[in-house]
């Protein structure tokens, strides 16, 4: 009946044996799905962006970009993943009673089907020495971001099993009934199988294509309860993902009294949240990439995620696995049963996650970042301390002072507004106001608006950063005017500490302050200010065009509005070595990358170097996510490593291009100098270029900052 | 346990502090807030009344009529309700006066335990409370660094300048807290919603039985005839050194101005 499997004893038990681990493995998916009704039915539409999410599909399932970032895992996965994938021909084929092959024999005579034998041979080889790696890898190289689990063995030994058994198989059946056309390799081992005698290899070949099925089948049960569960759920998850700009937090009805406020048990996940955790592979990439993970902090972001998925799946041990069907409810009076009520209830915190750990996250993306199945971790996180902010006003005790401070001064250090254009005394040049040129009529002049940002406004060491930045743009003529006392904190880091009604209080002042003098170009020498105006400040409906200064002056220079001075006045003096730390919310966040290190080209005499992780990999200075404000007393300081990996580069500079990033640096520069290391220090990029300005055209010498 | 605590909506000081020329606060000029001090007084309220598992926490102000937004604040910490003594007759009142209106206000209150901060950012006087414990006949326990309710009486761990002087009252008391008591609490946003509905009782002079020309600035026994700024701070001096170094060069700077 089935003239292609003649030789295979017992041949029609593979349709119960395949198509019931079938059946198991909907059942259980199915169970899964039910756990995500029990999530927030929010999440993105598959209907919006469908050709940008296709896209994604194809680069990050199919090429699987980010797996390459580590170079040997990605070659090794991406070996399995397709051999694997292209091997299902032949399983199809088994499964369906050799309809696969009936099928692909029918163009050419038969030709097809015998290329895709080759290929199976071949692909077959590829996958075990993939395997084997992967074995070596687990085994005995052991990187740190793995971990040793008996679950990934055991998919390793399936996938190992399911092709060695099936190329082992073939072998034995050339060897008992013939060469198989294409099947080269298998061809090739049943030489020397014939001399065991027929007897022999045809009990080998009926136990080995059994065994060969019967751990498909196995797989199949298997696969749902095991992380290999992402090669179901990551395609999802990547046509699902974010494509709202990263560095944009969810926007929060703060109105709706009835709403838990952030997230607090499973039931506060959208559904995408659900689909995060089921879709985690745990490669740890994340754990890698995490700067407070690398310092000894108790956060995680892979357990955090992989604790979202147990504790769905705790939920989920309440349901029966078949449903009972409305015939059988309504005949029996049964309910159908229920996600486990206490699980579904079990807050995160503590579940999932430690609570200290909810505050180690600098927001930094380093985890979102190098996900390789595009999993968001940090909007979650944030979404864990809305709520313990929100709703239990608990938190760090050093952030009441700062949320505080937001809140009456408008600026997290509680300083006098009054003092918000100190920084500009002394500038020979004047650097008017808003509120002044509108007084005189001449709003229309504002090219456009200095953000200067609390930082720069209130801390002495970026004032520098101020006074160097304006100079830049008195330099290239640009009417530049500031916001003066008008100007009030964005409120980035109350919306990253999770104290969005802080962030919108401050928001929905500055959004009322911009629009009112109609100002629409904004540019900022701070990232976090640039990142909540350009992406986030649109949730209350302030649109602006916001440029940020490493950017801003980057194509000043390209216009040709500023010019630096040339090499040959610099002289031969030995070239000023200069590492730049990307900061996250540029480098990261907003893809700005190649612009501040266009600037600091632009600079003669100065040879940049480049840290091992930098641009998109940059590693966090610490003060992210509100960092900035709270004690750093689990585990190393992030600056002092970071200060580290810049002193390995012998650099004499460190640039930064955030006042956040210019603190941290100089604080760990000091405590490394303390510590005897050379004389470093910490440079805003925009300081590098007002030091290196040509003389203006007019021939007037530019000022010395002081 | 009814606890009552005595709260003053003061100008914010992170602002621009700033005196009209009457020398008097010129409170329209700066944002109003919870007088920092009450707010511990507060704190140790919420806390009691956590411990006991029942009882009400009480504010009680005299202040312009502008005082329920800034009351609202404390309510959100978690009081559950709020008397207010708004009067125009009351402008200028020194501390007698407001110990007096205060003390005719507590009597339409019913409570076991008075609160009150140390002294206020604006006025800073700090002789309220005791005169309100004054003309009430409530013990008077000062500088608590520790309440300790227990039924019809309460212990306190007072602040001395050797020490602790551990004193103890029959209820009904009055009680004036210090930080040493705790940080007061981030009001959540939760706490923020539910102080939107809670009541806040505003009463006249008239519905005290005061007359108002016995209170207020026409009759104020303290009059103020110089206000200056303070002097400026001396530069913060930081040392970066490595530690040995930085630690004698600590030493030094600390035995230099006897210190230590």
């Amino acid at each position: 009946m089935f003239p292609a499997f003649a030789e295979v004893p017992a041949y029609p038990l593979v349709f119960p044996l395949f198509w019931g681990a079938v059946v198991v493995f909907g059942l259980v998916m199915a169970r899964h799905l039910r756990i995500f009704a029990a999530a927030r039915a929010e999440g993105p539409s598959p209907f919006s962006q469908v050709p940008r999410r296709t896209a994604g599909l194809v680069r990050y399932a199919l090429v699987q970009t980010k797996m390459f970032k580590d170079r040997r895992a990605g070659l090794m996965h991406f070996g399995i993943f397709w051999g694997f994938v292209l091997l299902t021909i032949g399983t199809a084929n088994i499964v369906t009673g050799g309809l696969v092959e009936a099928i692909i024999s029918v163009p050419f005579d038969g030709l097809l089907w015998t290329a895709v034998s080759v290929m199976q041979n071949v692909l077959a080889v590829i996958v075990l020495v993939a395997i084997a790696y992967a074995f070596f890898r687990r085994l005995v190289i052991k990187p740190a971001r793995l971990t040793l689990s008996a679950s990934g063995l055991l998919i390793l030994a399936m996938i190992g099993g399911v092709v060695g058994t099936e190329l082992l198989a073939q072998a034995f059946q050339a060897a008992s009934y013939g060469d198989i056309p294409g099947a080269f390799i298998a061809n090739a081992l049943a030489v020397p199988l014939r001399s065991l005698g027929t007897q022999a290899t045809e009990t080998a070949f009926a136990v080995l294509w059994w065994a060969h099925i019967a751990i498909v089948a196995a797989f199949l049960v298997y696969l749902p309860y095991s992380k290999h569960l992402h090669i179901a759920t990551a395609p999802f998850n990547i046509y699902f993902r974010k494509l709202t700009p990263r560095g944009e937090l969810p926007a929060m009805d703060l109105e709706d009294e009835t709403a838990t406020f952030g997230l607090r048990t499973l039931q506060d996940l959208g559904w995408k949240d659900l689909l995060d955790g089921f879709t985690c592979t745990e490669c740890g990439r994340c754990q890698a990439a995490c700067p407070a993970n690398a310092t000894g902090k108790p956060l995680n972001p892979k357990a955090f995620i992989m604790g979202i998925r147990e504790m769905a799946v705790d939920a989920e041990h309440g349901i029966d696995l078949i449903p009972n069907s409305p015939i059988v409810r309504d005949a029996y009076g049964l309910e159908d049963t229920q996600p486990a009520a206490t699980a579904l209830a079990a807050p995160l915190v503590d579940g999932a996650i430690p609570y200290d750990a909810v505050w180690d996250c600098v927001t930094c993306g380093a985890c979102v970042e190098a996900c390789p199945v595009l999993i968001e971790h940090v909007d979650k996180i944030v979404g864990v301390r809305r709520n313990l902010v929100l709703e239990d006003s608990r938190f760090p005790a050093e952030l009441t002072a700062a949320f505080t401070n937001m809140e009456r001064a408008g600026n997290p250090w509680g300083q006098p507004k009054s003092a918000r254009t100190d920084w500009t005394k002394g500038l020979p040049f004047v650097v008017p106001t808003v509120a002044e040129l509108a007084a005189q009529g001449r709003l229309d002049e504002i090219e456009v608006l200095y953000w200067v940002g609390c930082a720069a406004a209130f801390d002495e060491r970026n004032r520098r950063v101020a006074r160097s930045f304006a100079t830049c743009l008195d330099a290239a003529g640009i009417r530049f005017a500031i916001l003066g006392q008008e100007e009030s904190c964005t409120g980035d880091p109350a919306r990253r500490m999770g104290n969005d009604y802080v962030w919108q209080m401050l928001a929905a002042e500055n959004v009322a302050t911009l629009d009112r003098y109609k100002l629409k170009s904004i540019v900022t020498a701070c990232p976090h200010c640039f990142n909540t105006i350009g992406n986030e400040y649109g949730q209350l409906d302030g649109h602006y065009e916001v440029v940020h200064h490493s950017v801003y002056l980057q194509r000043l220079l390209a216009e040709g509005r500023l010019r630096t001075i040339d090499a040959d006045a610099v002289g031969d003096t030995a070239p000023r070595t200069v590492t730049f730390h990307d900061s996250c919310y540029m480098a990261r966040y907003n893809d700005v990358v190649a612009q501040p290190r266009a600037v600091l080209e632009s600079v003669a005499g100065l040879e940049l170097v480049e840290m091992e992780r930098s641009g998109k990999n940059s590693f966090c200075c610490g003060a992210g996510g509100g960092r900035m404000w709270m004690e750093e007393t689990r585990g190393t300081r992030i600056n002092a490593e970071r200060t580290r990996q810049a002193l390995e580069t012998g650099a004499g500079t460190v640039a930064t291009n955030c006042p956040f990033c210019m603190t941290m640096m100089r604080d760990g520069l000091d405590s490394a100098m303390a510590d005897g290391a050379g004389t470093v220090s910490a440079v805003d990029i925009a300081e590098l270029l007002a030091d290196s300005l040509a003389p203006t055209p007019s021939g007037r010498q530019l000022p010395v900052i002081q | 346990m009814r606890i009552v605590v005595l709260v003053k909506p003061v100008p914010d000081t992170t602002g621009q502090e700033r005196l009209g020329p009457d020398l008097r606060v010129d409170r329209a000029a700066s944002p109003t807030v919870v007088n920092a001090n009450d707010e511990y007084a507060l704190e140790a309220a919420l806390k009691l009344r956590e411990a006991a598992g029942e009882g009400s926490v009480t504010l009680l102000s005299m202040a312009p009529d502008t005082a329920p937004d800034t009351l609202r604040k404390a309510l959100a910490m978690g009081a559950d309700a709020g008397y207010l003594v708004s009067d125009p007759a009351l402008a200028g009142s020194d501390a007698l006066s407001t110990a007096r209106v205060l003390a005719a206000a507590l009597g339409r209150i019913d409570h076991d335990l008075v609160l009150a901060g140390a002294d206020t950012s604006d006025g800073g006087s700090g002789t309220v409370a005791a005169g309100i414990a004054a003309l009430t006949g409530l013990p008077y326990l000062s500088y608590a660094a520790k309440i300790e309710p227990d039924g019809a009486s309460v212990r306190v761990r007072r602040i001395s300048p050797t020490g602790y002087d551990l004193l103890e009252a029959p209820l009904p008391a009055l009680v004036v807290a210090t930080q040493a008591l705790g940080e007061p609490r981030y009001p959540s946003l939760r706490g923020i919603m539910a102080a939107r509905s809670k009541s806040i009782v505003t009463w006249s002079l008239a519905d005290l039985g005061i007359d108002g020309s016995t209170v207020g600035g026409t009759v104020a026994t303290t009059r103020v005839l110089r206000a200056e700024a303070p002097p400026a701070r001396a530069a913060t001096r930081v040392i970066r050194e490595p530690a040995p170094v930085a630690a004698a060069q600590l030493v030094e700077f600390l035995v230099e101005r006897r210190l230590i």
